[in-house]
C-alpha cells in the first residue's frame, strides 16, 4: 500500500501514513491533539483543519460551507489521505467562529442616526441668568423659567419642590450661570407630558460630559440593567442578576398569589427594587464612577418587563392578571419619577415604563418587537422571547399577533438541579462521544464548571438524545455500559462532570426530572408558536425569518435547538439570535423618542391571542413533548441523522 | 369555504379604531372566523366585504327546526365530518314512534311514559324530543285521532309518518296552531302534493329514497315549490347502507357545497345497534320503535357524548364521589371537575382497590394546574367544598389529600380547614395507587 | 340528478397484523386472525379496500375475578374457575380470539408466580385453538416478570402480549422480539401519546407489523367521546401516510363498560335506568359499536350477548352496499 507524508504546521511535525488514513489518525500519530468532542463522528465540526496543499478525500463536510471547503477546510475525522498533504491546524476558537450553527448574540450598536440634540427627550441647557438687583426683583424661579423660555424656548416647565428648595443656592453658587437638565416630554399613550426640570447644576457643564440613563428589563427570573450615556448613546456597562423575587415563587402566577397575601406585594416590590438597585450600583462601578455620584446623575430610566413584573414594581395589585378574564390594572403606566418608584438614581429622574398589551404579553414584548425590527419588515417574521414565560409574536409590517405560554425558567438555568445563569463557570456547550458516552464541555470563562446554563442544557439534551442516553420520550436507557448513567436520588441521571472537576466539589448531573422539565419548556414554546401561526393560517414554511430573544447564554447552537425540537426545522440562515431583546428595546426607547413612539404603535396594533382558549394548544403541546417531536416529518433533518 | 382570521382581516378597514369592542381589527377578524361575533359590530366594513363574508359563512347543511308549544328540536348546521375538527352542533332529536293501529290506551300510555321520562347524566337532565305517529291504518280519521291523542299526552314536536297525502293532511289538521311538524314523507310519486301540504302547514318535509340521486332530485324539485325545510331519509335497514348514504350526503354538502343534499338526515333504525350508528354517524332525527329506558338512557348518553364540544370538555358534577365503598378511615382526595381529570383520578383510585372519598371541586371545568393558574382552584374554594359536604362528620382521622401540582396550597388549606390533616399527593394520577398504599 | 361522489384517495393504509400461528407456521393454533390492511375509513367500501374484517375477542381470567359485575359472574359461573374451560366456552359462543388477563395474585392471595402464569396460558392454548391475547395484571414489574416467562414458554405461537406502556415497554418488546410474538401498546386516550409509544417501540427494532395499539377509550358516558375522537384521528393520520399510526387498534369495551356503575350495580339506581341486565348488555354493545365505527380492529368483550350483536353488526358493515357504484 502506498504511503504518504502528512505535514502539520502545528509544531512542524510530519508523519508517514498509508493511503486512506484519516487525518485525525495521522494527527494522533504526530502527537497533535485535534479536538474531537463528538468522538470522531463527523457531527460537531470541531475537528476542522485546513488543507494547504495535497490530495485528500472528504467523506463528509457537514457544517462546512462551500466557501470553507474552497478555502481547504476539512473535517479531520472524516477526511482520508490520498497523497502528500500539508495541514494547518487552526486554533479552536477560530474554528468555532466559522461554524454556521452557532449564533452569537447580535452586537449592540448605537443606532447610526442617533442625535442627542434631536432624538433625546432629556435636554441639557446652559443658562445665563441676569443677576437680580433692587430694580429687578423677579423671584428665582421666575427668573429661571423666563430664561428657559427666552433662551431655549421651553415653556411650560414644571419644577418639583425638592428642586425649589435648592434653587436659590445653586443659582448663586453658579453665579447666575447654571446648567439645567430637563425632560422635554415623551408621548406616553395619547398625551404629551409637559417639560419637567429634573436637576439644576451650578456653572456651565461641558457638552461632552455624559448624561446617564438606565435601560432596565425586569424578567420573572432575571433582571438586567444597562447604563447608557445619553449623549453618545453608548452602553457603558451591563449587569444582570436573578430577580430577588424568585424565592417567593418561580413563575408569575405564584408571585401574584404571594403578592395577594399578608402584604406580600410590598415585600415583592422591595425585593425587585433591591435587585435593581444593586445592579445599578454594579453598573455604576463598572462605568468607573462612584456609585453615589453616578446614580445621582442618572436622570432617566426606561423599564421593560412583563405586565406582572411592572405591576409588582409599581405596587399595583396584580390579582386580576391571574383571574379570568385576565385584565391588567394598567397597560401603559404614566411617566413617574425615580423617587416615586423607589429606584436609586436621581430622585427626580424620569421613569418610563413601556406599554404592554395584555396580562401575559407585556412591555418586554413590545420592546422586544421593536428591538427585533419585525414591525418594519415585509417578511413574515416569528419573534420569540424565551424566558420564564415564552412570548411569541408573529407578523410583519402589516399585522402582528402575540401569545404567551408558560414555559418555565429552565432555559434560564433555574428549576434544574444543576442549572445556573449564563455567567462564569457555566457549562455552555456539551458534546458526548457516541462510543463511550464520555462528555466534552465548554465552560464560560474557561473556569471549572459550577453548573449548566440554558444553551448548555439545550446542547446536553440534544447530545443525550442523539447518543441514545435517553429515548425520544426522555426515558434514560439504564442498560448502557457507562458509570455516568446511574440511579440518583431523583431517579436516573447522567453525570456530566465528576466532582473532582467541578467548582462546587459535587458531581454535575442532569436528572430525569430535569429532562422532563426541559421537555416541557421546549414543548410549550414549540406548541406556542405553532398554534399561534396556525390560528392565523400561517404555516411554518411561510415564515421567512425567525428572531430569538432570551437569556440562554451568549450564543445558541441552532442545530442543537432544532434537534431537541425547540426551534422549527428551517434553514439555519432563517434564524437570528438577539439575546435579551427586552432590555435592547428599552435601550432604544431610552435613547430615541421615535423609538419610544414606535413601541406605543406596536402596542396598539398587536393582537393578543389567548392560547388556552381551546384544546389546540394542549394537543400541540402533547405532540411536542417528545424528541424532537411526535410528528417526525416536521424534523426531516433530525430524522435524516438517524436514518444515515 | 370558511375564511381564516387573516383572510377576513384583509377585508376589514385595518384602522384598529376599537369601535367593534376589540382592540384591533385582527382580533375582531379572528372572532368573526370563530363565529363568535356579528360582522355588523364594525361600522366601517365595505359593502363588498360584507357580500364576500356573507357567502363564506352560509351553513352548508340547512338548520331545520321542529317546533311545538314550548319545545324546539333543531337539526343541521353541521360543519364537519369528524367531531374533533370542530364540533357537532345540533344533537339529533330522539323520537319515539307510535302506530295508529295500536289502541288509544296503548298509544297514550306509551307517549305519556316517554314524555315524562327524565334521566340525570352528570347533572344534566336528558329527555326524548318528540314522537313519530305512523299511519299503519290507512285511515285518515284514525290517524287524525292518534295525532290528537299524542297532543293530549305530550306537547313535544311530532313527525307524521305516511306517504299518503290525504292521511298526512288529516294529521296536519289535527295539530295545534303555530307548531311545525315534520312530514315523512315525500317520494317520487307524491312529492308535489306533499310539498304543497308542507307549504300550507309550515311543516318540514322528509324525502325518502335509498339512492342519493333520487334524494337530490326530490329536494331540488320541492325547493322549487318553495319548501326549504327538508330532511332526507336513506330508507334502509342495513347498517352498511345507512353509513354509506349518510357519509356521502354529509360529505357532498360540506366538501362540495352541494345544496340538494345539504339537509339533516332522518333515520328509522331497526334496532339499538342501528340507532347507535345513527347517532354517531350524522343523523339529525332518530326515530326509535320502542320506548325502553334501558335503551333510551344509553342512547341519550351517547348523543350527549358525541355532541360534546371537543374544544370544551365536559365537566362533572362537583361533589363527593365514593370510590370502593369508603369507610370513616378512608382519605379525602381533592380534584377538579374537569372530566378527564376526574375520570383519570377516579379510575386510578378504583383500580387501586383502596377506598377513598373523592371531593370534586367546581373549578369551572379546568384541569388542576390550569384551574390553579386561573384562580379557580385555591385553598378557599377547596375548603368551601369540604365544608359544604358532610365529610367532616363522616371521616376520622380527617385527612385531605391535595393534588401534587398544587402543593403550594397546603399551608393555606391548613389554615382554612382547622382540624384537618392536609397531605400532598402525587402530581400524576397514575401514581395515586402507590401513594394510597405507601403514603397513607 | 347524477352525482359525482367525492371519494377520499388516501396515500396510506393500515398495516396488516397476524395473531396466532398454525402448525404450519410453527405454532399450534387452529385458526388465526388477520387484522388491518384497510385503505379507507371504517366501512367506506366505495373508496378503498377493507381486506380484513374487525374481530371480536372475549376476555377471560386466569381465576375467578374479584371485581366483576355479578351479572357476568352468573353468565360464566360454570367455567369461571377454570380458564381452559372458559376459553373453550368463549370459542363456542363465537369469539374470534381469546383475551386472557393474568391476575396479580392467585386465588389463595399469593403473588402470581411465572410458573402458574405459564401453566394457565398453556392450558388455555390446549383448550382452544383460537389466537390468544395475554395481558399482565398491569403493574410493570409483575407484568415484566410474568410476560417474559409466558413469551418464552410459548415461543412461536404468535400471541399478542400486553400491556406495553411508555414507562414500561423495553422488556416486553424485547421478549416479543425474541420469541416471535405480537405486542399491544397501550396509551392513555391521546393521539400523540399513542404515536410516541409506537415510535419508541419501533426504535427498539420490533417491526411495526407486530404491534397493535390500544388507545384506551373510556366507556359510554365515561369519556367515550375522547377515545372515539382519538381513534378517528389516529386512523385519519394513518391513512394520510403517518407510518407511526398505521397500526390496527385493539379496544376493550368489555372492560370499560362493565366497570361502570350502570353495569355493575342493580339496586338503588334510578328507575329511569331501566332493566339491569339489558342495560348492562346495551352499555357494552353500544360502547363497542361506537368504537367499531371509529376504527376498532379488535374488540375485547365480556358478555356473549354483546358479542353476538357486535358480530352481527360487523357482518352487516362488511358487506359493501350496492347503492353506490365504486
Ligand atoms: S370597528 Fe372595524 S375598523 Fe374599527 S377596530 Fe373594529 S374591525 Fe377594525
Amino acid at each position: 500500500m502506498k504511503e504518504f507524508t502528512v505535514r502539520f504546521d502545528l509544531g512542524d511535525k510530519a508523519v508517514q501514513v498509508p493511503s486512506g488514513t484519516l487525518l485525525s489518525e495521522a494527527a494522533q500519530l504526530a502527537g497533535i491533539d485535534v479536538n474531537q468532542p463528538c468522538g470522531g463522528q463527523g457531527r460537531c465540526g470541531r475537528c476542522a483543519v485546513q488543507i494547504l496543499d495535497g490530495t485528500v478525500r472528504r467523506r463528509s463536510t457537514l457544517r462546512l460551507t462551500t466557501e470553507d471547503v474552497a478555502l481547504g477546510y476539512a473535517l479531520a475525522c472524516q477526511t482520508v489521505v490520498e497523497g502528500d498533504v500539508d495541514v494547518h491546524v487552526p486554533a479552536q476558537e477560530k474554528i468555532e467562529r466559522r461554524l454556521t450553527t452557532d449564533l452569537t448574540v447580535a452586537e449592540v450598536r448605537v443606532p447610526s442616526d442617533y442625535l442627542f440634540s434631536a432624538d433625546q427627550s432629556i435636554r441639557r441647557v446652559k443658562l445665563n441668568l441676569s443677576e437680580p438687583n433692587m430694580d429687578d426683583q423677579t423671584d428665582d424661579l421666575s427668573r429661571l423659567l423666563t430664561a428657559l423660555r427666552q433662551q431655549v424656548g421651553l415653556a411650560p416647565v414644571t419644577v418639583s419642590l425638592a428642586t425649589l428648595r435648592k434653587l436659590g443656592g445653586i443659582l448663586r453658587e453658579g453665579q447666575w450661570e447654571v446648567t439645567a437638565l430637563l425632560d422635554t416630554g415623551t408621548e406616553v399613550g395619547e398625551d404629551l407630558q409637559p417639560a419637567r426640570l429634573i436637576d439644576l447644576l451650578p456653572g456651565l457643564v461641558a457638552d461632552i460630559e455624559p448624561i446617564w440613563g438606565a435601560a432596565i428589563d425586569i424578567g420573572t427570573t432575571t433582571v438586567t440593567v444597562w447604563l447608557v450615556d445619553l449623549v453618545s448613546g453608548q452602553v457603558r456597562a451591563q449587569a444582570s442578576e436573578y430577580n430577588g423575587q424568585i424565592s417567593r415563587g418561580e413563575d408569575v402566577i405564584s408571585r401574584i398569589v404571594y403578592a395577594g397575601k399578608n402584604s406580600g406585594d410590598e415585600e415583592l416590590r422591595q425585593l425587585v427594587l433591591a435587585t435593581i438597585n444593586s445592579l445599578i450600583e454594579r453598573v455604576s462601578q463598572r462605568a468607573g464612577e462612584q456609585a453615589q455620584d453616578l446614580s445621582g446623575r442618572t436622570v432617566k430610566a426606561v423599564v421593560a418587563g412583563n405586565s406582572t413584573m411592572i405591576h409588582l414594581l409599581l405596587g399595583i395589585p396584580a390579582a386580576s392578571i391571574r383571574l379570568s378574564p385576565f385584565i391588567t390594572a394598567v397597560n401603559q403606566p404614566p411617566l413617574l419619577t425615580a423617587q416615586e418608584v423607589g429606584i436609586d438614581i436621581h430622585p427626580e429622574a424620569t421613569v418610563d415604563c413601556l406599554p404592554g398589551i395584555a396580562s401575559y404579553v407585556g412591555a418586554d414584548i413590545t420592546a422586544g418587537v421593536h428591538a427585533s425590527g419585525m414591525d418594519l419588515s415585509e417578511k413574515i417574521t416569528l419573534f420569540m422571547d424565551v424566558g420564564t414565560n415564552g412570548e411569541i409574536v408573529l407578523g410583519s409590517e402589516e399585522w402582528l399577533v402575540a401569545c404567551a405560554c408558560s414555559a418555565g425558567p429552565a432555559f434560564e438555568g433555574a428549576g434544574v438541579a444543576n442549572g445556573m445563569r449564563a455567567t462564569r463557570g457555566a457549562i455552555e456547550e456539551v458534546w458526548i462521544n457516541n462510543n463511550d458516552l464520555e462528555p466534552n464541555y465548554r465552560v464560560i470563562g474557561g473556569a471549572k464548571p459550577a453548573g449548566i446554563c440554558g444553551s448548555g442544557l439545550i446542547s446536553l439534551l440534544a447530545e443525550m438524545f442523539i447518543t441514545g442516553i435517553i429515548d425520544k420520550a426522555g426515558n434514560f436507557n439504564l442498560h448502557l455500559e457507562t458509570p455516568r448513567i446511574r440511579e440518583g436520588a431523583q431517579g436516573p441521571e447522567y453525570v456530566l462532570a465528576w466532582k473532582d472537576e467541578t467548582q462546587t466539589g459535587k458531581d454535575i448531573a442532569i436528572t430525569r426530572v430535569d429532562v422532563d422539565n426541559l421537555l416541557r419548556t421546549k414543548g410549550a414554546i414549540y406548541a406556542g408558536y405553532n398554534v399561534l401561526a396556525e390560528s392565523v393560517g400561517v404555516s411554518m414554511e411561510m415564515i421567512e425569518q425567525m428572531l430569538i430573544g432570551g437569556s440562554f447564554g451568549k450564543y445558541i447552537n441552532i442545530e442543537k435547538a432544532i434537534q431537541i425540537g425547540l426551534l422549527p426545522d428551517l434553514p439555519w440562515d432563517h434564524f437570528q439570535f438577539l439575546g435579551n431583546t427586552s432590555v435592547r428595546g428599552a435601550y432604544y426607547a431610552l435613547l430615541d423618542r421615535k423609538s419610544r413612539e414606535r413601541i406605543t404603535e406596536i402596542a396598539s396594533k398587536m393582537t393578543y391571542i389567548e392560547l388556552s382558549a381551546d384544546n389546540r394548544f394542549y394537543d400541540a403541546f402533547m405532540s411536542a413533548l417528545f424528541l424532537p417531536h411526535t410528528d417526525l416529518s416536521k424534523f426531516p433533518s433530525v430524522n435524516g441523522m438517524f436514518a444515515g | 369555504m370558511a375564511l381564516s382570521g387573516i383572510q377576513i382581516y384583509k377585508l376589514l378597514p385595518q384602522t384598529n379604531c376599537k369601535e367593534c369592542g376589540f382592540p384591533t381589527c385582527l382580533a375582531f377578524a379572528m372572532k368573526l372566523a370563530a363565529k363568535q361575533v356579528e360582522l355588523s359590530a364594525c361600522p366601517y366594513v365595505t359593502e363588498e366585504s360584507i357580500a364576500l363574508l356573507a357567502e363564506s359563512s352560509a351553513p352548508p347543511i340547512r338548520l331545520v327546526s321542529l317546533k311545538s308549544d314550548g319545545y324546539e328540536t333543531k337539526a343541521g348546521n353541521e360543519v364537519v365530518l369528524f367531531r374533533h375538527e370542530k364540533t357537532f352542533y345540533n344533537k339529533p332529536g330522539l323520537f319515539v314512534k307510535v302506530v295508529d293501529t295500536e289502541s288509544p290506551e296503548a298509544i297514550k300510555a306509551k307517549i305519556s311514559a316517554a314524555d315524562r321520562y327524565v334521566v340525570n347524566y352528570v347533572g344534566i337532565e336528558l329527555t326524548v324530543d318528540g314522537f313519530a305517529i305512523e299511519a299503519a291504518s290507512g285511515d285518515p280519521e284514525k290517524f287524525s285521532a292518534a295525532v290528537k291523542l299524542a297532543r293530549e299526552a305530550s306537547k313535544r314536536p311530532l313527525i307524521l309518518v305516511s306517504r299518503d297525502p290525504s292521511i298526512i293532511s288529516a294529521g296536519l289538521k289535527a295539530l295545534e296552531a303555530g307548531e311545525s311538524a315534520l312530514i315523512h314523507g315525500a317520494d317520487k310519486s307524491n312529492w308535489e302534493v306533499m310539498a304543497a301540504l308542507a307549504q300550507e302547514h309550515k311543516a318540514a318535509l322528509a324525502v325518502i329514497s335509498t339512492d342519493l340521486e333520487t334524494s337530490a332530485d326530490l329536494t331540488e324539485k320541492i325547493r322549487g315549490k318553495g319548501v326549504e325545510d327538508l330532511a332526507i331519509d336513506p330508507d334502509t335497514t342495513g347498517l352498511g347502507a345507512m353509513l354509506t348514504f349518510n357519509t356521502i350526503a354529509r360529505r357532498m354538502a360540506l366538501k362540495k357545497n352541494f345544496k340538494p343534499l345539504g339537509f339533516p338526515i332522518i333515520v328509522f333504525p331497526k334496532d339499538l345497534v342501528a340507532a347507535t350508528q345513527a347517532i354517531s354517524k350524522y343523523a339529525g332525527f332518530v326515530v326509535i320503535d320502542d320506548f325502553k329506558p334501558d335503551e333510551v338512557y344509553p342512547l341519550l348518553v351517547l348523543r350527549q357524548n358525541i355532541y360534546t364540544d371537543p374544544q370544551k370538555p365536559i365537566q362533572v358534577q362537583p361533589g363527593v364521589y365514593e370510590i370502593n365503598n369508603p369507610n370513616s378511615e378512608a382519605p379525602v382526595l381533592v380534584t377538579t371537575n374537569f372530566s378527564i381529570t376526574y375520570f383519570s383520578v377516579a379510575n386510578e383510585v378504583e383500580g387501586s382497590g383502596l377506598p377513598a372519598w373523592l371531593m370534586v371541586c367546581d373549578a369551572e371545568g379546568m384541569s388542576v394546574l390550569t384551574a390553579w393558574a386561573a384562580g379557580k382552584f385555591d385553598a378557599e374554594r377547596i375548603a368551601k367544598s369540604v365544608k359544604g359536604s358532610d365529610l367532616a362528620s363522616k371521616v376520622s382521622p380527617k385527612r385531605v389529600v391535595l393534588p401534587g401540582h398544587v402543593a403550594v396550597l397546603s399551608g393555606e388549606l391548613e389554615e382554612e380547614l382547622p382540624g384537618w390533616d392536609v397531605r400532598v399527593g402525587p402530581r400524576e394520577a397514575v401514581d395515586i395507587p402507590k401513594f394510597l398504599k405507601e403514603a397513607l | 340528478m347524477p352525482i359525482e361522489i367525492p371519494k377520499d384517495k388516501w396515500p396510506g393504509s393500515v398495516r396488516q397484523v397476524v395473531l396466532g400461528a398454525t402448525a404450519a407456521e410453527g405454532g399450534t393454533r387452529t385458526s388465526k386472525v388477520v387484522v388491518g390492511g384497510e385503505t379507507c375509513m371504517p366501512f367506506m367500501h366505495f373508496e378503498g379496500a377493507i381486506p380484513n374484517r374487525p374481530v371480536v375477542a372475549l376476555e377471560i381470567r386466569d381465576r375467578r375475578p374479584d371485581d366483576w359485575s355479578p351479572l357476568l359472574v352468573k353468565t360464566w359461573e360454570n367455567v369461571i374457575d377454570d380458564p381452559a374451560a372458559w376459553a373453550k366456552a368463549a370459542e363456542e359462543v363465537g369469539a374470534d380470539a381469546i383475551q386472557l388477563t393474568l391476575s396479580l395474585t392467585d386465588s389463595a392471595g399469593q403473588p402470581m408466580s411465572p410458573e402458574t402464569a405459564v401453566a394457565t396460558v398453556k392450558a388455555v392454548l390446549q383448550a382452544s385453538g383460537l389466537p390468544l391475547i395475554v395481558f399482565g395484571p398491569g403493574q410493570s414489574e409483575v407484568d415484566n416478570l410474568l410476560l417474559v416467562a409466558v413469551a418464552e414458554a410459548t415461543k412461536g405461537e404468535r400471541l399478542a402480549l400486553g400491556i406495553c406502556e411508555d414507562k414500561n415497554y423495553r422488556t416486553i418488546v424485547a421478549t416479543a422480539m425474541a420469541n416471535d410474538h405480537v405486542i399491544t401498546a397501550r396509551s392513555p386516550m391521546d393521539v400523540n401519546l399513542a404515536k410516541q409509544l409506537n415510535i419508541l417501540i419501533s426504535d427498539m427494532g420490533l417491526p411495526l407489523d407486530r404491534v397493535i395499539m390500544d388507545p384506551t377509550t373510556g366507556a359510554l358516558g365515561y369519556g367515550i367521546e375522547y377515545g372515539y375522537s382519538v381513534m378517528e384521528r389516529l386512523r385519519l393520520a394513518a391513512l394520510q401516510g403517518d407510518a407511526m399510526t398505521q397500526l390496527p387498534m385493539l379496544v376493550t369495551p368489555g372492560y370499560e363498560a362493565w366497570k361502570t356503575k350502570e353495569s355493575k350495580v342493580g339496586e338503588g339506581v334510578p328507575e329511569s335506568w331501566g332493566d339491569w341486565l339489558q342495560r348492562a348488555i346495551n352499555w357494552e354493545t353500544m360502547t363497542a359499536i361506537a368504537l367499531l365505527e371509529a376504527g376498532a380492529n379488535i374488540l375485547v368483550l365480556r358478555h356473549p350477548e354483546s358479542l353476538k350483536q357486535v358480530e352481527a353488526a360487523i357482518q352487516d358493515l362488511m358487506t359493501a352496499p350496492d347503492m353506490v357504484s365504486v
